[in-house]
C-alpha cells in the first residue's frame, strides 16, 4: 500500500493506492497553514479510514510540500551568514547584472533581493586558481572571527562558497571544520557538496538557498516526524524533491534547496504515469488551475529536468523538473486596453473577490466567467454544486469590461476571452516544446487541474497535438504523482577540461566516483543493491559556447576510445536535433558530467475496468446549448463521467461533466474512456 | 477580401512574439563568444516584406531600429531576393550600429511572394580593423573600424558563399570564432523563417497580411493616446561626453522633445557637430535611444512595432554627433547613445516627474584584451562590459550594479572567464557612496580588478569620467568612473576612457563604473533605510551624516534627536539648495 500526502496552497491532496487489490482511493482536507502537521495527519487518517487500512500495511508514506518555496515567497527562511573568498563578498548581490528577464523597458522592474544582507556576507583571505590550485592559502584566523561573528549575530546558518571550490574543496571543507569547532550548533552547507559546478554566482545563489531553507525544513520535518510517531510509531517517511525523486525525511534538511517546486514536480510525475498507462512516450502535461497553467515535457515517459531552473528569479543549478508555469488560469483577468485590444491575464481575480460569477465580490471578467456565458460551465455543478455560480454577474462583467468596448456581444466577447487565453497556453507550450527542438504531432496532450478540460482540446489543435487525455481524478493528480515516484539522486562534477589529459579515462574516473557517492546515498536509505538504476549524461557543448547540453550517455563500466565517440556523435545529434544545426568537426568539451541514480519502487499497476461499451442515455444528464465558434448556440448532450462506461465511443460536440472539471467535446472529435477510465480524445478525419 | 479582427491579430501577434524570443534564445544558446552566450549582445525580429517592425525579442532594446533602416536598403540594394537566401550587413550608414554588430536576414516567401524577412543582430568578436576586438575608441574614420559589409546574399538559396566567407576570413583577426557565430545566425534565421511559413500556413495569407496591418494601426493607436495624455509644450535636456578619445574637449547631447496633441517630434539642435574620433551615433542608434526612453515612460509593456513609431518625429540635422556623416567613427557610438537616453530623461522630468528614473551609469564600459594564450599558444579575445549604477526612481532606489538603460546584457563570470583566458579577477564589488543621495538613493556602482598572467592589447571605449550622473529634484549626483592600473602600487595611474594600451603581465586593471544620481532631498530619506545602507557598507558614516544628515551612534542605533536638529541645520545652511522648507 501507497499513501501519497500532497499540500498545496489551499488543500492537502491524499491519495492511497493498494496494488495488491488494485484499488485506489483519494480524499482532500483543507490545508493548515497554522500547523502543516496538522493538515497531514487529519489527510493520513481520513484516508485510513476511507480504505479500512491500518498504517501497518502502509509500505510507503510519500510526502510532497511547497513550504521551501513559501519561505522563498514570503521571506521566512533562516538567518544566513556566508563566507566567501575575500572581495567576492558582492557576488550574491550583483547576481548577472542583468535586469529581470521580461523588463527590457521597465525603470521600476527589480530583481529579488539578496537572501544573505551585505553585512551578512564576509570574505577571508584565500584563492584557488581555475587549475584548481591554492594560490592563497587560507586565512584561517580569519575565517573564526568571522564565525564568532555570525554567532553574535545569532546567524542560524552558514553557507561557505568560495572561488574554484567545485575543482578543490580543501578550503571550503576546512573552513566548515573551523566552524564546526566553535559554532557547533549551526546549520553548515558548502557549495562545493551541494552545487559544484562554475559560475560563482549561480553556484553561491544555489547554496544560499541551502542554507536559507535547511533550518525551515529541519524544523518543520522534525515536528512531523514526532507527530506521526507519537501516533503512529516508527514510520518511514519519504519526500519528493523537484528532480521528481523521492528521498527520506531524515536527510531532507541536508538537501533543502531539493525540495524546492516539490508538489508540482509530483504533477509532472503524475503525467509520465498517465503517458504511459495510454501507452505513449511523449506528451504535454498542463494544469490549469485558478491563476497558472504549468506546463511539463515528457520525452520519452519521463519529466524533462532541467539544471537552468530556479524560483521567483533566484537561480538554482540543480536538476529539477523542468515547469514552465504562466499566469493563465480560471480567475485570469480580461481586459480591453486603450487600442481596442484584448488582453487575458497575467493578472488573476484569485479566490478574494475571485470570477464575478462566484458572486464573492469579483466585478472584472475571468475566464471562468466566459466559460459560464458560453455554458461550458454548469452553474449548478461547480465542484460538485459546493460551490453555486451566476451567470447574470459573469454576463453582466464580460458586458461591461469586454463586449461594450469591442461593440461585440456578450456571447461573442466570452469566446475571445476562452480564444486570447488559449493562445497565451498555446505560446507558453510553444516556448518549452517546438523552440527545444520537438515535433508534437507524435504528441500527446495530458490535461488535469480543474480549469484545463474545458480548453485542453482547443489548444491541441492548434499545437497539431492529436490526442488528448483527462485522466480520472484529475484535480489530485500531484497526490498520484507521488506514489508512482522513485527514490533519485543526482551527482555532478565539473572536469577542469583544459588539463584533462586523457579524456575518455579522466571521464570513466568521473562517473565511478560519482556512482559510488551515488550508491552509497542510496544504501543508506535501505535501497536494495538490485533495486538500483544508474544514468549516465554530461553537460557537453562546442569549444568557446557557454550554455551546455545535457547529453544522455549509455552506461559503460569500461568506458574507452570507442564509447568516447560515440559520445561525440550523440552530442552532434542532439545539437542539430535542438539548433537545427551541427559541427561534427568541432572540438567538444565536456564541462560537467551527471549520474542519475534511482533506487526503483515497484512499478505501480492501477486497476483496470472491463470494457463494456455501453448506450450513453444513462450518462445522460440533459441537452444544453454551448457556444461554438460560428455557430452560435448549438444544443449538445451533457454527460456525467461517472456514468460512462469503460470503452463507450463519445462523439463531439458534447460535454462531459464531473465534479471538479468538465472536459469540452468541440464539433470533429471523438473520445473514449479506456479501461483506466482515461477520457481520451481524438480529432476526427475528414 | 480578408478581414482581420482584433482577437486573430491577437492571436497572430502571440505567434511573432514567440518566433523572435525563439531566435534570441537559440542564438544565445549556439553563441560561441563570450559577447553572444554571456552578454546577449543580440537581437532578432520579424520583419513584414517593407522591413517595418512586426515583433522583436526585447534583449538589446538599443539595436531595436537597426533593422527596418537596414532592411530597407536591402530592399534598394540586393536584387533578386530568393528562397533560401541569407543577407548580412553592417554597415552603419545604411542602417546599422557599429561594425561589430552583423545583421543577418532571410526573406520569407509564401506562394512566391515576399510576405516577411526575419532578422537577427550579434556583436561579433572583431571585424578587423586597426585594433583587435573592435572596442577601441579614439579612431577616427570607419575605415579604421574594421570591414565595412553593405548589404550582400552570404548564402545564395541556402547556400554559403565560399567567395564572400573567405573575403571576410582574410580581413577579421580570429575567423573561426567570428565565423561560428556567423552560422549560429544563419541557422537562427533559417529556424525562423520555417516557423513563420507555419504561422501564415495555419491563419492563411490573406488573414495574415490582414491582421499584420491592423498590428501595426494598433501600435500606432496606443501610442497616440499616451502623448495625448501628456501636456503640450517644448522641453529641453543634455548631458556631455568627456571627450571623443582623441582630444579632450567635451561634447554636448541636447534633446529637444515637441508636444502637440497626439504627435511628437525631437530633434538635437544645439548638439555637438560630430566628432573627429569614434563617439559618432549613427542614425538607427539615435533612434533606438529615443524610442526606448519613449516606450519607458509611455508603457513598458505595450505592444512594439513600426506602427508604435509613427507618431513620433524624429530627425536631425546631418553632421552632428547624432547623425554623423560618412567616413566618421562610429564605434563607440553607445557612449552618445546613453547620453541622448540621460537628456530625454531629463527633458521629460519636466513632463512627467513621477515616470523618468534619475541619471544612470550612462555609458557602456567596454574592454577588450587579446594576447596569445600561454598554454595553448592560440590568440584570445576576451571582452568584458561591466555594470554601474542605475538611477534611483520616484518610488524606491536604484538598482546596484546593473547593465545599461539601452542594452541589456549579463557580466562574465568570474570563474568562465579564469577558466578560458590567462586572467586572475582579484575583486569583484560594490564600490559604496557611489550612488548620489537622495530620498531614494542611486545604485552603487562596480568595481572588478583583473590581474593578466600575460601581455595584451588593452583596447576599450567607456566615459563619464568628467560628468556625474545626474540627481534628479534634488537628489545629489553619483560618482564619476575610473579605470586605474596598478592601483595601490608605486605603478599607479588613471588611464584615459578611450583608447589602446599594451598590458604587461602581472599588470593589474581596475575597472571602476560610475554610480548614479539619487531622487528627492536626501534629508527626507526614512533615516532607517539610512542606517540600513551604513550598516551594509553602502553608504560610509560619513555620507550618512553630511550627505543625509543622519546621526548614528557607536553601535551604528539612530540617533533621532541629533538627527533631526542637523537636519534643520543643513536646511538653514543651505537655504538655495533648500528653498522654502
Amino acid at each position: 500500500m501507497r499513501i501519497g500526502i500532497d499540500v498545496g496552497g489551499t488543500f492537502t491532496d491524499v491519495v492511497l493506492v493498494n496494488e495488491k487489490e488494485g484499488t485506489f482511493h483519494y480524499t482532500k482536507t483543507p490545508t493548515t497553514h497554522y500547523d502543516l502537521a496538522e493538515g497531514v495527519l487529519k489527510g493520513l487518517a481520513e484516508i485510513l479510514e476511507i480504505a479500512g487500512a491500518s498504517i501497518q500495511e502502509v509500505r510507503h508514506l510519500i510526502h510532497g510540500t511547497t513550504i521551501g518555496t513559501n519561505a522563498i515567497v514570503e521571506g521566512k527562511g533562516a538567518k544566513v551568514g556566508l563566507i566567501t573568498t575575500k572581495g567576492f563578498e558582492d557576488v550574491l548581490e550583483i547576481r548577472r547584472v542583468a535586469r529581470p528577464k521580461e523588463a527590457a523597458f521597465d525603470f521600476e522592474a527589480d530583481n529579488p533581493p539578496p537572501l544573505v544582507p551585505r553585512y551578512m556576507r564576509r570574505g577571508v583571505p584565500e584563492r584557488t586558481n581555475s587549475k584548481g590550485e591554492v594560490i592563497v592559502p587560507l586565512d584561517e584566523s580569519a575565517v573564526r572571527e568571522v564565525i564568532e561573528f555570525f554567532k553574535a549575530q545569532r546567524a542560524e546558518a552558514i553557507v561557505i562558497s568560495m572561488l574554484f571550490s567545485f575543482l578543490n574543496p580543501c578550503h571550503e571543507q576546512r573552513a566548515a571544520g573551523i566552524c564546526r569547532q566553535f559554532y557547533p550548533e549551526v546549520f553548515i552547507t558548502l557549495s562545493s557538496e551541494i552545487c559544484p559546478e562554475f559560475r560563482e554566482y549561480e553556484r553561491t545563489c544555489t547554496t544560499v538557498m541551502n542554507g536559507y531553507l535547511g533550518p525551515v525544513i529541519k524544523r518543520y520535518m522534525d515536528n512531523l516526524m514526532r507527530r506521526l510517531q507519537e501516533k503512529y510509531g516508527k514510520i518511514r517517511l519519504h519526500i519528493m524533491q523537484s528532480n521528481g525523486g523521492l528521498m527520506t525525511a531524515e536527510v531532507a534538511a541536508d538537501h533543502a534547496a531539493h525540495l524546492i517546486n516539490s508538489g508540482p514536480a509530483g504533477g509532472a510525475l503524475a503525467a509520465a504515469f498517465v503517458t504511459k498507462l495510454v501507452g505513449r512516450q511523449m506528451s504535454v502535461g498542463v494544469d490549469m488551475g485558478g491563476t497558472t497553467f504549468d506546463i511539463s515535457m515528457i520525452d520519452h515517459g519521463i519529466p524533462k529536468t532541467t539544471t537552468w531552473g530556479g524560483v521567483t528569479e533566484y537561480p538554482i543549478k540543480l536538476p529539477m523538473v523542468d515547469l514552465k508555469t504562466i499566469g493563465a488560469g480560471g480567475g485570469s483577468l480580461a481586459y480591453v486596453d486603450e487600442g481596442g485590444v484584448l488582453y487575458v491575464g497575467p493578472q488573476s481575480a484569485g479566490s478574494d473577490p475571485g470570477p464575478a460569477c462566484y458572486g464573492w465580490g469579483g466585478t472584472l471578467p475571468t475566464v471562468s466567467d466566459a466559460n459560464l456565458v458560453l455554458n461550458r460551465l454548469n452553474p449548478g455543478y461547480f465542484l460538485g454544486g459546493k460551490i453555486p455560480l451566476y451567470p447574470e454577474k459573469a454576463r453582466r462583467a464580460i458586458e461591461e469590461h469586454v463586449a461594450r468596448k469591442m461593440a461585440v456581444s456578450v456571447e461573442e466577447a466570452a469566446l475571445s476571452i476562452v480564444e486570447i487565453a488559449n493562445a497565451n497556453m498555446v505560446k507558453g507550450i510553444n516556448g518549452v516544446s517546438v523552440q527545444r527542438g520537438y515535433d508534437l504531432r507524435e504528441f500527446a496532450l495530458i490535461s488535469f487541474g480543474g480549469a484545463a478540460g474545458n480548453h485542453a482540446v482547443e489548444i491541441a489543435a492548434a499545437l497539431g497535438i492529436q490526442e488528448i487525455v483527462v485522466p480520472p481524478i484529475c484535480g489530485n493528480l500531484s497526490a498520484l504523482g507521488l506514489v508512482v515516484a522513485d527514490i533519485q539522486y543526482n551527482r555532478v562534477r565539473t572536469l577542469a577540461h583544459k588539463k584533462a589529459g586523457d579524456l575518455p579515462t579522466v571521464i570513466r574516473n568521473a562517473f565511478r566516483d560519482l556512482e559510488q557517492e551515488a550508491i552509497r546515498q542510496l544504501t543508506e536509505q535501505e535501497v536494495r543493491p538490485e533495486d538500483i538504476l544508474i544514468e549516465w549524461s554530461a553537460d557537453m557543448r562546442y569549444e568557446g559556447q557557454s550554455w551546455e547540453l545535457n547529453t544522455p550517455i549509455r552506461r559503460t563500466p569500461e568506458f574507452g576510445e570507442t564509447e568516447f565517440r560515440a559520445v561525440l556523435e550523440g552530442f552532434h545529434d542532439l545539437h542539430k536535433k535542438v539548433y537545427s544545426y551541427s559541427e561534427p568537426r568541432e572540438r567538444v568539451e565536456f564541462i560537467n558530467v551527471r549520474v542519475k541514480a534511482v533506487g526503483k519502487n515497484p512499478t505501480l499497476s492501477l486497476p483496470s475496468f472491463p470494457l463494456k461499451p455501453a448506450p450513453l442515455t444513462q450518462a445522460l444528464k440533459e441537452n444544453r446549448p454551448v457556444y461554438f465558434k460560428a455557430k452560435g448556440f448549438v444544443e449538445v448532450p451533457i454527460y456525467e463521467r461517472d456514468c460512462i462506461s469503460c470503452g463507450s465511443p463519445i462523439v463531439g460536440p458534447c460535454l462531459i461533466e464531473e465534479k471538479i472539471s468538465a472536459t469540452l467535446l468541440p464539433f470533429g472529435t471523438r473520445a473514449k474512456v479506456d479501461q483506466f477510465k482515461n477520457i481520451v480524445i481524438r480529432f476526427e478525419y475528414t | 477580401m480578408y478581414k482581420a479582427d482584433p482577437v486573430t491579430m491577437q492571436v497572430i501577434r502571440y505567434g511573432l512574439e514567440a518566433i523572435a524570443y525563439d531566435m534570441g534564445y537559440n542564438l544565445m544558446r549556439m553563441g560561441r563568444t563570450t559577447i553572444v552566450k554571456e552578454i546577449m549582445d543580440i537581437n532578432c525580429a520579424v520583419l513584414d516584406a517593407s522591413g517595418g517592425i512586426l515583433s522583436q525579442a526585447n534583449l538589446s532594446p538599443f539595436m531595436l531600429f537597426s533593422m527596418p533602416l537596414t532592411a530597407a536598403n536591402i530592399l534598394k540594394m540586393v536584387p533578386d531576393l530568393e528562397e533560401g537566401d541569407i543577407i548580412i550587413s553592417n554597415d552603419p550608414y545604411l542602417g546599422g550600429q557599429h561594425l561589430l554588430d552583423v545583421q543577418f536576414f532571410s526573406p520569407v516567401f509564401v506562394q512566391g511572394q515576399l510576405i516577411a524577412f526575419v532578422s537577427n543582430i550579434a556583436h561579433q568578436l572583431d571585424m578587423g580593423g586597426a585594433v583587435p576586438g573592435g572596442v577601441a575608441g579614439g579612431l577616427t574614420e570607419i575605415f579604421q573600424e574594421g570591414l565595412r559589409i553593405p548589404p550582400i546574399k552570404l548564402y545564395r538559396r541556402g547556400k554559403e558563399d565560399p567567395q564572400i566567407i573567405n573575403l571576410i576570413s582574410r580581413n577579421i583577426r580570429i575567423p573561426e570564432k567570428t565565423l561560428e557565430d556567423f552560422r549560429a545566425q544563419a541557422a537562427t534565421t533559417t529556424w525562423g523563417v520555417s516557423r513563420v511559413k507555419d504561422l501564415v500556413s495555419t491563419y492563411g495569407l490573406g488573414t495574415f497580411m490582414a491582421c499584420k496591418e491592423m498590428l501595426l494601426d494598433y501600435g500606432e493607436e496606443i501610442v497616440r493616446r499616451a502623448i495625448q495624455n501628456l501636456p503640450d509644450g517644448d522641453y529641453t535636456g543634455e548631458d556631455f561626453l568627456d571627450d571623443d578619445g582623441q582630444t579632450h574637449e567635451p561634447l554636448k547631447v541636447q534633446v529637444n522633445v515637441r508636444i502637440r496633441g497626439d504627435e511628437m517630434s525631437v530633434d538635437f539642435e544645439g548638439s555637438s557637430p560630430q566628432a573627429r574620433g569614434n563617439v559618432n551615433c549613427p542614425w538607427a542608434c539615435t533612434q533606438g535611444a529615443v524610442f526606448y526612453t519613449i516606450v519607458g515612460i509611455v508603457d513598458p509593456y505595450m505592444v512594439i512595432n513600426s506602427g508604435t513609431f509613427r507618431p513620433i518625429h524624429v530627425d536631425s540635422r546631418e553632421g552632428l554627433i547624432t547623425r554623423p556623416m560618412a567616413p566618421a567613427g562610429v564605434t563607440a557610438r553607445s557612449q552618445t547613445m546613453t547620453k541622448i537616453t540621460e537628456a530625454m530623461l531629463k527633458a521629460m522630468s519636466y513632463v512627467v516627474p513621477d515616470r523618468v528614473v534619475a541619471g544612470s551609469h550612462g555609458q557602456a564600459c567596454t574592454c577588450s584584451f587579446v594576447g596569445i594564450h600561454p598554454e595553448t599558444g592560440k590568440p584570445f579575445g576576451y571582452v568584458e562590459i561591466q555594470g554601474g549604477g542605475a538611477g534611483a526612481r520616484p518610488r524606491k532606489d536604484g538598482p546596484d550594479g546593473q547593465d545599461l538603460h539601452l542594452g541589456r546584457f549579463m557580466n562574465t563570470p568570474v570563474e568562465a572567464a579564469e577558466m578560458e583566458y590567462p586572467v586572475m579577477i582579484e575583486r569583484y564589488e560594490l564600490i559604496p557612496d557611489s550612488g548620489g543621495a537622495g530620498k531614494f538613493r542611486g545604485g552603487l556602482a562596480l568595481r572588478r580588478d583583473i590581474r593578466f598572467l600575460t601581455d595584451v592589447t588593452w583596447a576599450r571605449y567607456s566615459d563619464r569620467q568628467k560628468f556625474q550622473p545626474q540627481g534628479l529634484f534634488r537628489g545629489k549626483p553619483g560618482s564619476v568612473g575610473r579605470l586605474i592600473l596598478n592601483p595601490g602600487t608605486e605603478r599607479e595611474q588613471q588611464q584615459r576612457s578611450k583608447g589602446v594600451d599594451q598590458l604587461k603581465k602581472g599588470d593589474v586593471l581596475s575597472i571602476r563604473l560610475p554610480g548614479s544620481g539619487g531622487y528627492g532631498s536626501p534629508l527626507e530619506r526614512d533615516p532607517k533605510l539610512v542606517q540600513w545602507d551604513v550598516l551594509n557598507g553602502k553608504v560610509s558614516l560619513k555620507s550618512a551624516c553630511e550627505d543625509y544628515g543622519v546621526v548614528l551612534n557607536d553601535d551604528l542605533s539612530l540617533n533621532e534627536g541629533a538627527t533631526r536638529s542637523l537636519r534643520e541645520k543643513i536646511k538653514t545652511d543651505h537655504r538655495e539648495t533648500y528653498p522654502g522648507t
